[in-house]
Order: structure tokens, then sequence, then C-alpha cells
């Protein structure tokens, strides 16, 4: 079975919604649709206070060239516009919409499926931009950047990562299950962008069998490979999974194109299709609530701008032992600091956990066990990172690959000594930073 | 017998000794640097500290470019002004008066005035802190309260009070180090005054966002730039903001401000260096 060459970790998989199927959640009291859920600039407010919108019209415009367009998910009237908790921890300008209702489409959104064979690759692009889709997996990088690469560089691969690798996580395993038909016509409409050239491929950890023998089925006839990967964390972090499929090691400072390669998440592929045929807008996406202190775990399709607390409240509420709720996984995910925090089009789920699932010991001193080297899946030496973070040596840190590090948390993960080492990692960036914007202010 | 044993030991060491002071000798002859004895003199009456707060990256340094080229304008912020006569008696010149600034930090969220957002159990460290979430305390233009700025005080100057870092106002010489300490810009550098008056608020939030997170933060409510005859306030993004240059210290704004805990403020900061002196 392919796997990634180095490091990785097994936590318990906990995938305890896996055969739950998705249930569309009904429209919340209020939606609060943020304007920063991609990478890059956030989008600028189009809509005034008091202005009626339909749903999927347009509310924020792409501000440059990575940056996404951000859309109502219900009809009704804009309430406010200002800074509201995000799930990324920090506070982002947001767009509060009191729903009428309704639920109307905008004008020329959600229309009959349409043969996109139709459409030139120009066409299909600017369609999947004005959809405001970004990659679903967590980074939330501009899907409609990631199509065009620079001219020179030439694609062979397109991967659809469907390796779901986070504990609890099942959004896109349903997804998988339940529509592999718009998978599989979201990745050929992904793959034809670079007239067949390209191999394409799904890599689908092996814990989901289901997943596995559907998209076998619609897939392999039209020549889109459908690869097992040993169930093993970080199976589905961009790198690893070249690695694991192709066998090409992406350096440091190289972007996966740079080898030849595309990866897309499932859920995008989704996006892709619905955008292209249906023209319908990123307004909603499927997550997973589960976790030990939530009364109902579930998979849920909401809508973009849900705030977490009407989650809670349709999951039939948490237990007064929860101690953290988290906005995706237990290892990359962020813990909250309000449930009034929304839905972005990165959240792909929430999780209630409670004491005994916290690292609540406090730090101790690095006992060079080493065990972070072995399971670091990039090559580094986490706990060189850490310490030296710690000693604030900003210059030297940066010969140790800081930038290499993807913040996966396999190494915080085994640690014996409790150390926050991937907290310290980002510390450390942050702090890198901040010295660079200094010297060039 | 154990002194034959020596004679070799101590007579062979004693050459070599002999020998390398010999060859020392004739190199520092030879390789002798001429210094200025005068750098030595007011390396001397500078404070040591290396804090780079005059630009240059140690007070050798300093002390290099100012006794080559006597340059009046050239300040030792953390020695204030006493040190500037020193140094123009030792050169011989006139020093120009250094304007003395002080680290202020425009907040007064503490443990009891703002509110917390939620249990912060990571690196007890202000950036750390603000890279998993807004911090401790829902205002996220507050003072984090972790004190990352301390340890880069040389002067013993800081110290964390409930929740907030505390400047010693005579201890705090001007050097700027702890301003690029703090991830949320809320220390500033201010000029020393008799009577300094100041918004004690970083929050750009509008008026109803800042008074639920916190009691002293300043709403902009306009009423301190109403009764101000000197046009010395403005309110620039919701925040206001006195300007030094402009301010005479009539304290008119201070009895107008509506916050519950008010988010103007009134320092004496020469005052106090006098006193102390006095006493």
């Amino acid at each position: 079975m392919k796997t990634f060459n180095s490091g990785g970790v097994h936590p318990p998989e906990n995938k305890l919604t896996e055969d739950i199927s998705i249930e569309v959640m009904p429209v919340p009291s209020e939606v609060a649709i943020s304007l920063n859920q991609h990478l890059g600039k956030p989008a600028k407010p189009v809509v005034k206070v008091g202005s009626e919108v339909k749903k999927g019209q347009l509310i924020g415009e792409a501000d440059g060239f990575i940056s996404a367009n951000v859309h109502a998910s219900t009809s009704g009237k804009v309430k406010a516009v200002k800074p509201h908790p995000h799930p990324g921890g920090q506070y982002a300008m947001t767009v509060f919409i009191t729903p009428d209702g309704k639920d109307e489409w905008a004008e020329g959104c959600n229309t009959a499926p349409a043969d996109w064979k139709k459409l030139s690759k120009k066409e299909i692009i600017e369609k999947i931009r004005d959809a405001g889709i970004v990659g679903m997996g967590g980074a939330g990088f501009p899907t409609n950047v990631k199509l065009s690469p620079p001219p020179d560089k030439s694609i062979d691969t397109i991967i659809l990562n469907g390796a779901e690798c986070e504990p609890f996580l099942t959004a896109d395993h349903r997804l998988m299950v339940e529509t592999p038909d718009l998978v599989v016509q979201g990745l050929e409409i992904i793959s034809s962008l670079f007239e067949g050239k390209a191999k394409a491929y799904i890599g689908i950890e092996s814990n989901k069998p289901d997943a596995i023998a559907a998209l076998k089925k619609l897939a392999e006839p039209k020549g889109i490979g459908v690869v097992s990967l040993k169930t093993k964390y970080p199976q589905g972090a961009e790198k690893q999974l070249i690695n694991a499929i192709t066998g090409r090691t992406i350096e440091e400072g190289e972007l996966p194109f740079d080898k030849g390669c595309l990866v897309q998440n499932i859920g995008t592929a989704v996006a892709v299709y619905e955008a292209v045929c249906m023209n319908k807008p990123l307004i909603e996406r499927v997550l997973t609530v589960s976790g030990m202190e939530i009364a109902e775990r579930k998979n849920i399709m909401a809508r973009i701008g849900t705030p977490f607390r009407e989650i809670v409240a349709y999951c039939g509420d948490m237990t007064a032992k929860t101690n953290q709720v988290i906005a995706g996984g237990p290892m990359m995910g962020k813990a909250l600091f309000s449930l009034d925090t929304p839905v972005v089009k990165t959240t792909s789920g929430i999780l209630f956990l409670n004491n005994s699932r916290l690292n609540k010991s406090r730090e101790r001193t690095c006992i060079r066990c080493s065990k972070c080297v072995e399971v670091c899946p990039q090559g580094l030496g986490p706990w060189l990172l850490a310490n030296v973070a710690q000693l604030k040596e900003f210059d030297e840190i940066q010969l140790y690959g800081l930038a290499n590090c993807t913040e996966c948390g396999s190494c915080t993960y085994v640690c014996p000594s409790k150390r926050e080492l991937v907290h310290w990692i980002k510390y450390a960036k942050a702090l890198v930073n901040n010295r660079q914007k200094r010297k060039s202010a | 017998m154990i002194s034959e044993a020596f004679i070799p030991a101590v007579s062979s060491l004693g050459a070599v000794a002999l020998a390398l002071g010999v060859i020392i000798h004739f190199v520092s002859k030879k390789f002798h640097v001429e210094e200025d004895p005068m750098v030595t003199i007011i390396n001397d009456i500078l404070p040591g500290v290396n804090c780079g707060a005059c630009g240059y990256p140690s007070c050798n340094q300093f002390a290099e470019v100012l006794v080559e080229t006597k340059d009046s304008s050239m300040s030792c912020p953390a020695g204030g002004s006493d040190l500037a006569a020193k140094l123009g008696d030792t050169l011989g010149i006139e020093m120009a008066e250094p304007k003395p600034q002080i680290a202020v930090l425009m907040c007064q969220g503490d443990n009891d005035i703002a509110r917390e957002t939620a249990e912060y159990m990571g690196i007890q460290d202000c950036w750390a802190a603000t890279q998993a979430f807004v911090g401790p305390k829902q205002c996220r233009y507050s003072c984090v309260g972790l004190g990352s700025c301390i340890a880069y005080c040389d002067f013993d100057a800081m110290r964390l009070e409930n929740g907030l870092v505390v400047i010693d106002k005579d201890k705090c010489t001007g050097c700027e180090a702890c301003i690029a300490a703090c991830p949320t810009g809320v220390l500033v550098m201010q000029e020393k005054k008799a009577e300094r008056y100041f918004i004690a608020c970083n929050s750009h939030d509008k008026g109803a966002a800042t008074k639920k997170a916190c009691d002293a933060g300043c709403i902009a409510c306009q009423k301190c730039v109403k009764v101000c005859e000197d046009d010395a306030i403005v309110i620039d993004n919701f925040l206001a903001k006195i300007d030094q240059e402009k301010c005479t210290a009539c304290g008119k704004c201070i009895e107008v401000c509506p916050t519950k805990v008010n988010c103007i403020r009134l320092e004496h900061d020469l005052n106090a260096v006098k006193q102390k002196k006095a006493s």
C-alpha cells in the first residue's frame, strides 16, 4: 500500500460519524458571512447595511489576484458589516444577514445542470473564480489561481485528496460515498483544463473501503486512478500526498507545480462541478460535528455563515463537561474562543472535547528522545526548532528549516515531555515575520 | 628525588613562556593600534547597556563616532540631560538638550476591567497567545498581559501587575527596545512632560464593541474633542488621540470623559524625577 516516505503518526481514528448520512441543516436565524475565508487579501464588501440580498448574490468582491469572492448564503436583509470572531482565532470583517425565510436564489444561480464540455478553458476558470471557490481542505487557497499555473510549468499529475487523515472528520468521506458522480465530474472538469495531458488520481486512505469501491466503479472506466493509501497521519497533507502517489519530493521553497503536480480537495471538486455546470457559488459545505461531548454526532450540510451556536443547538447541545471546541480536526484545528464564530469555506468540522482528551499538563524540558524527529514528515528536528525558538535565536532558527514546517502537529502528538512544539514553531514564524517587516519598514 | 624531576619541567616551560613573552612584546609593538584615549573616557561615562536607542549598535561605537565628529546633535536617550551635560563638559562642546522620552502603555484593561475571552493554556508569551487566538482579553488591541516586552527591557523598568504591564517612570530611559516586542502595538513612545495627558486606550473598535469588551475603552464619543480649546484632540478610526504639541494641559477633557474607568490619563513625568532627586 502506498504511503509517504518518512515520518507520520497514527492517532486513534475516531471516525464516529462515517456511517451517518449528510443532513441538510435548515436556515439559521442569522448568518454571519466572513469576508476573509481564504488565503490572501480579504474580500471587499459590496453591499450596504439595509440592502436586500438574494441567495447566491455577491456580497464581497475579490480584492486583488490572490483573493476570492464571497456570496450570500440565503436571502434576506444586511443587518451589519463589522468585525466578528473568525474560526482562525482572530476577528475578521463579517457581513450579517437576517434571513427573510424565503431562501430565494439570485437570478442565474442554481440552474439545471448543463454540459461543461461546451465551455472553453477560460470560461471554466472564470466561472470558478466568480463562484468564489477556494481549497476546502483547510488552507483556503483560491482555486482559480491554483488552476492557472505559470505557463512555463507543465502539470502532468492531478491528485484529488480524499485521504481525510485527521481523526474524527468524515465530511469528505461522506461526499465520496454519497455523491461519487459529482466528485468524478469535478475532477474531469479540472483535468480538462490541462487538455488531457495530465494523469488524474484520487488518493483515499484505506480506512474508507466504501469510498474506494464507489469511486473505483465510476472513475476507473474514465482512466482516473483510485489509489488506496495507508492510514497514516498526515497522508492528506499536500506534500505528503504527492510523495505517496508519485514518489516526488517537494523541496523547501518549491510549490507542487514545480514538480508537475496539482492537488485539490474532494469538497473543492464537488464545488467546481456545481459552479461550472449549475452556476452555484460556494455558499454551503459539508462538515462533521463530532467529539465526545455532543449529544448527536452528525455530518451536516451547513450554509457558510451559520453560527456554531446554532449548530450546537441543532445537534442537541453539548454536555457540561465540554472543555474545548475545535474548528477543524484535532491535529491542526484551532480551539475557538466564542461560539458566535461562523462556519467558513474551510471549516471541515467542529469537535467537542473534554478534559481527558486535552493535554493539560505543563510543558517540561526536552529529554532529547528524538521521537519528534522520527515522526516529522518533513524531515525536520522539531525539538531543535522549539528550543531555538524558546531561546529567541530568530536568525539561527531559519537555518534549521523553519519555513519547511507544515505545522501538522505530529511532533506535539508524540512528545513525552508534552512540549508545545508546533506552538513554539508558530511563535518563531510570527517573530521572524515581525522582524522582517520592521527591517523593510 | 622528587625535586630533580621538577627541574626539566620547570625549566622547559619557563623557556617556552619566555620565548612567547618576547614574541608577544614585539607583535604588540609592531601591530599597535592608535586609539583615542577620549573614546575610553566617553565610553566610561555612557550607560554601557548597548540598548541601541541612539541608532548605534553599541555604546562603544557611539563613543567612537561622537569623538570623531564632535556632533553636538548626537544624543544618548538612555542617559538623558545629565549625561548630555557630562559629555559636553568632557568634550568641550555644547551638547543639544535631549528630549527625554518614555514608553507608555495605551491600555488600562487589567484583569478586573477587561473581559476575558477564554482560558488560555498555551505558551505564556504574548506572541504565542496571539498566534492561537485574539488573546486572553476580548479586546484585540489591548495589552495581552503575558509580558513579552519585559524580557527586552535592559533597565528593569517593566513589571506585570494584574494582567497589565506597568512601566516604572523613573527607570524607563526611552530606549524603545520594548516597542518592537509587542504584538498588538499597545506600547508607544511619548515625550516626558510635567503634565502629560493621553488617551490610555488603543482600541479602534466602534464604541459599542469597545464598551462590551472593556470598561476603560475609548468609545469615540467626541466629548473631549468638543471641550478641548486647543484643537489638540482628534478622533481617528474610533479612537481619540491627544496631540502632545498642541495640548496645554488645561485638564478639561479629563472631566468630561464618560467612560466607567476614565480613559484619559494624566501623568507627571518630570515632577516624579525631580522629587526623587530632591529626596
